[in-house]
């Protein structure tokens, strides 16, 4: 995240409601991600076909088809994701800026192969049913997906924040108006509509990195060396988004709930839209979490480490730990405070979302709970984030197996309980992982300065 | 060069910090007469030094009845082990808190077991070096006495400034575990060595001996002052004077603790004159049991040098010692110019090694430009080469214990003009009244005074009848007090009751005299 906090510092510092509303709205968008935004543009289309086309189940096709990309995507990149950010973070800091833009570029070349064979391999097993063109387009969709999350590593670093929302907008513009243009026509023409639109915005994104980071060379590979070195931060990736993947794939997989779709994919409507419409919701608790952590924590998290180094009392030491703590603590209470206006919206109006979007009101009490989990989802990545900052790897490891295992395990759970208990695997794996990470915080920074000064 | 470490155990375990056999100087020559001196006793020695790399070659050929030979460096980096957090330990850090507060009384309590209770703990693995750099309690009992105490505000400075201070401690603890067993210990110095003197007596209940050339504190206060090693993560423009005075206090603290633990773990505690033994009482030494015991030297063997000796007296001054500041070679050479002056042909010899600080020698060579060939510097030499060919001998050292140049060039027949430091006045003009009847060796004048110094030398030289009664009165002064059989009669009587009291001896004391550094 190096890099962010000074250019939303100076949005804030503007002291005007634009500012801070351009602040949030930037921080939203970078904080969420892309992939909450691919949610996003999936429901759109969705939400924009409902009844205009004769096919529902084409509409529904390409939906799965997209979340299946989304999914693997995030988790086969997750191996790369933090451990990259770690590497861009320590160029940026030892003013290696020149090996970047190569390193970059050599990391999408790796991961177009890699991707492209994999998605290859998978799509000319798994799917002899389907068209060519599908199949092309399964795989080169899964190439293209990987590479944007890859290149949504630099986004909070980046200072030209007008252009990213441009190509966001462009990107996501481009993407629903070619779906919805050619839907008339097939399962391909959606597909490969919204695909376009995704390259777009990848290319965009490719564009604006190469115009921010300065270099003279096209590929480096020294970076998998760095790398190597932070094996706990390829592994926190993994689990991280296998983790919040996982009851969405046992949902999936099981034939209760499940129907196939298309090929060997199958979704599970009932448990897929009400989790898909909670994601939306985090946007506001995502943007508080990006601008409490980069302004105010980091702060003081700079000024306790400067206190240590320059030689200050430790009264002042103590003070600005303290100080850190209480931004922590009311950095959490403020995602806490407007996801808490987020549910209550949702729970006020879900009933005639879901409604509107042709579900059965039995869903109601999941989606209410799934806006829950993802409230604490943003909670959890605030801590992950905090641990990162401390240079805990190995407490986020943990946090972030547990997160795994629990989520499998409590999933397995409420599908043998039944439908009422649909949604409360997911929460309640993120509520103990959040309370066991909350817990080990509390202890860590207490034992802030013993830990910096005896155990270092 | 050879090191012998194929013994099980001696008689005597000397404790030698920054000194024989790697470094030249008069403690030096000392353990080197002492070693000599008892050929029937077996020697163990444990050299303590700062880093590997500031001592090059053994200076001294190991006497055959040195049996066993270990040399350590404590400010090297040791293998620490590795940080990682241990379990609390709260009866230990009781033990530790307890030892501090013992120190931080300035009253000296001849009931310290807490030192002993901590090699008891490190042996037993209760209380180690990583509960020292690791634990919880560790860390708060450090913060405790930083809000309690530290006057500087850096936390930073402090603490490693206490790390720092204790590293060496753990290297001493291991030493002591391992050193060879022996009958009994002989520290000739407090700081480090006589620190690993006082662990060895708590762990192996044997006699310890502290001699003290010098007073050990008050030289390592000098150096502290002149210290820039001083911990300090800052530039110096960045902190006011006093927040460095508060460490280089710590740091002195630290090594009168050292002290004090030595004098109180010591069975004998020998100076070598009256003056410094009143001091170690002072600083915390039970009276009963410090002696002095004055250096000695081989009278027979010098006395032959004076019939070397030309019928005129040479009109050569000679400074004979280390050129390093605290011999005040600069007023010497400042002192010259007016002798030079006033008698012209009188020459300058300044005889000792220059390699300890050739910052502070090459001063002293660009101020003796001036003088031209009336200065030289003839690096190391021979004593019994050099005594014959001067007819003065100079010590303008700011201090001095009981220095044996002086003997030396009285038994060969050469007065002495010295600063009045240490027992300079006492060996030239006497110290009991017996002593004062036999007459003045020489003149003593007043440190850092470069006129005194001039007058006195010029005195001297110019009056044949004065310097020949110098010569007479040290002879004799030599000849009757200061002769190593002597010195080996009253040290034998020392390690004969040492080795065949199992523990604690507890006899009256004898004589004087002293120093000891971490650089001698």
């Amino acid at each position: 995240m190096a890099g962010i906090g000074f250019e939303l510092r100076k949005l804030m510092e503007r002291g005007t409601v634009i500012g801070m509303i351009q602040a949030y709205t930037y921080a939203g968008i970078i904080s969420s991600g892309p992939w909450v935004l691919s949610i996003i543009g999936i429901l759109v289309i969705g939400a924009l076909s409902i009844g205009e086309t004769s096919a529902d189940s084409m509409v529904a096709q390409f939906q799965v088809s997209v979340t299946y990309i989304i999914a693997c995507s995030l988790i086969f990149t997750g191996f790369v994701q933090l451990a990259f950010t770690r590497f861009t973070a320590d160029r940026i800091f030892e003013n290696e800026n020149d090996i970047i833009l190569p390193a970059f570029n050599g990391l999408l070349l790796i991961i177009t192969l890699a991707a492209g064979l994999a998605g290859g391999v998978f799509s000319v097993m798994l799917f002899p049913g389907q068209s060519i063109l599908y199949r092309a387009l399964l795989a080169g969709g899964f190439v293209i997906m990987c590479n944007i999350w890859v290149a949504a590593i630099f986004l909070s670093g980046m200072k030209q924040y007008k252009s990213i929302v441009t190509v966001f907008a462009l990107g996501y513009g481009v993407s629903i108006f070619l779906a919805v243009y050619l839907r008339k026509s097939d399962l391909e023409g959606i597909f490969g509509g919204f695909l376009s639109g995704q390259l777009a915005l990848l290319l965009g994104l490719i564009i604006l990195i190469n115009l921010e980071y300065p270099s003279e060379k096209l590929f480096d590979f020294s970076f998998i060396r760095k790398i190597r070195l932070y094996p706990s931060l390829v592994f926190i990736g993994f689990f991280y988004n296998f983790g919040v993947w996982i009851d969405k794939f046992i949902f999936w997989g099981d034939s209760y709930t499940s129907t196939q779709v298309i090929g060997p994919l199958r979704a599970s409507p009932i448990y897929d839209i009400p989790v898909f419409l909670a994601y939306l919701s985090i946007i506001p608790g995502m943007a508080v979490f990006l601008v409490r952590l980069e302004t105010d924590f980091v702060e003081y998290y700079e000024k306790f480490y400067e206190a240590i180094r320059s030689g200050r009392s430790l009264d002042h030491i103590e003070d600005m730990r303290n100080a850190m703590v209480s931004t922590l603590r009311q950095g959490v209470l403020q995602i806490v405070s407007v996801q808490m206006v987020v549910v209550a919206a949702v729970v006020m109006t879900g009933s005639s979302i879901l409604k509107y979007l042709g579900i059965s009101d039995l869903y109601f009490p999941l989606l209410c709970v799934n806006v829950i989990s993802a409230a604490i989802q943003v909670v959890f990545l605030g801590v992950l984030t905090i641990f990162f900052y401390l240079d805990k790897r190995g407490t986020a490891l943990i946090l972030t197996i547990m997160f795994a295992s629990l989520n499998a395990m409590f999933t397995l759970a409420t599908l043998e309980f039944g439908p009422k208990f649909y949604g409360f695997g997911f929460a309640a794996s993120l509520l103990v992982v959040v309370a066991v990470g909350f817990w080990m915080l509390d202890r860590r920074l207490d034992a802030l300065e013993y830990e910096t000064f005896m155990l270092q | 060069m050879n090191i012998r470490n194929d013994v099980v155990q001696a008689d005597i375990g000397l404790l030698l910090e920054g000194t024989f056999p790697y470094v030249r100087g008069g403690v030096s020559s000392w353990v080197y007469q002492i070693i000599r001196g008892f050929p029937d006793l077996t020697f163990a020695v444990c050299f303590l030094g700062s880093r590997e790399e500031d001592y090059g070659e053994m200076k001294y050929e190991l006497p055959a009845n040195v049996v066993h030979m270990e040399q350590h460096y404590l400010h090297e980096k040791g293998s620490a082990p590795s940080a990682a957090e241990c379990p609390d330990n709260k009866e230990a850090f009781e033990v530790v808190r307890a030892l501090h507060d013992w120190y931080g009384e300035k009253k000296l309590n001849l009931e310290n077991q807490y030192l002993g209770r901590i090699v008891e703990l490190d042996r037993i693995g209760r209380y180690g070096e990583k509960d020292f750099l690791y634990s919880r309690e560790s860390w708060n009992y450090i913060t405790e006495l930083y809000r309690k105490n530290c006057t500087d505000p850096s936390l930073i400075d402090y603490f490693w400034t206490v790390r720092t201070m204790h590293a060496p401690l753990w290297k001493l603890m291991n030493i002591a575990v391992n050193f060879v067993p022996c009958g009994a210990y002989h520290t000739i110095c407090t700081g480090y060595a006589g620190f690993l003197g006082a662990l060895l007596k708590k762990g192996r209940d044997k006699p310890l001996i502290l001699s003290e050339h010098g007073i050990y504190t008050k030289e390592r206060k000098i150096d502290l002052f002149q210290a820039e090693w001083i911990s300090d993560t800052r530039g110096e423009l960045e902190k006011g004077t006093s927040e460095v005075a508060y460490f280089r206090e710590l740091w002195v603290r630290f090594f009168e603790t050292l002290g004090r633990e030595c004098y109180d773990a010591a069975d004998r505690i020998i100076s070598l004159y009256e003056a410094n033994r009143l001091r170690q009482v002072s600083d915390g030494a039970a009276a009963e049991k410090t002696r002095s015991i004055p250096n000695g030297i081989d009278f027979s063997h010098l006395d032959k040098l004076r019939s070397k000796r030309p019928h005129e007296i040479p009109l050569v001054v000679c400074l004979i010692g280390r050129v390093v500041p605290i011999k005040d070679v600069k007023t010497f050479i400042r002192a010259m110019r007016t002798v030079v002056n006033a008698m012209p042909g009188v020459e300058a010899w300044i005889a000792g090694p220059e390699e300890e600080d050739p910052a502070y020698a090459r001063e002293c060579r660009s101020l003796a430009e001036g003088l031209g060939d009336s200065v030289r510097f003839l690096g190391f030499q021979r004593i019994d080469d050099i005594l014959p060919k001067i007819g003065l001998l100079a010590l303008s050292s700011i201090s001095e214990a009981l220095p044996l140049v002086i003997l030396e060039g009285y038994a060969a027949g050469v007065p002495c003009v010295a600063t009045d430091v240490g027992s300079c006045r006492q060996l030239i003009e006497g110290g009991s009244a017996e002593d004062i009847a036999l007459g003045a060796a020489g003149i003593v004048v007043g440190i850092a005074n470069p006129e005194e110094l001039a007058a006195a030398i010029i005195r001297l030289l110019s009056d044949s009848a004065l310097w020949q009664s110098a010569q007479k009165a040290g002879v004799e002064r030599v000849k009757k007090y200061y002769t190593q059989e002597s010195m080996f009669a009253q040290y034998r009587a020392v390690y004969e009751q040492a080795l065949t009291a199992t523990s604690a001896v507890n006899t009256p004391p004898a004589a004087e005299k002293g120093r000891c550094v971490w650089q001698v």
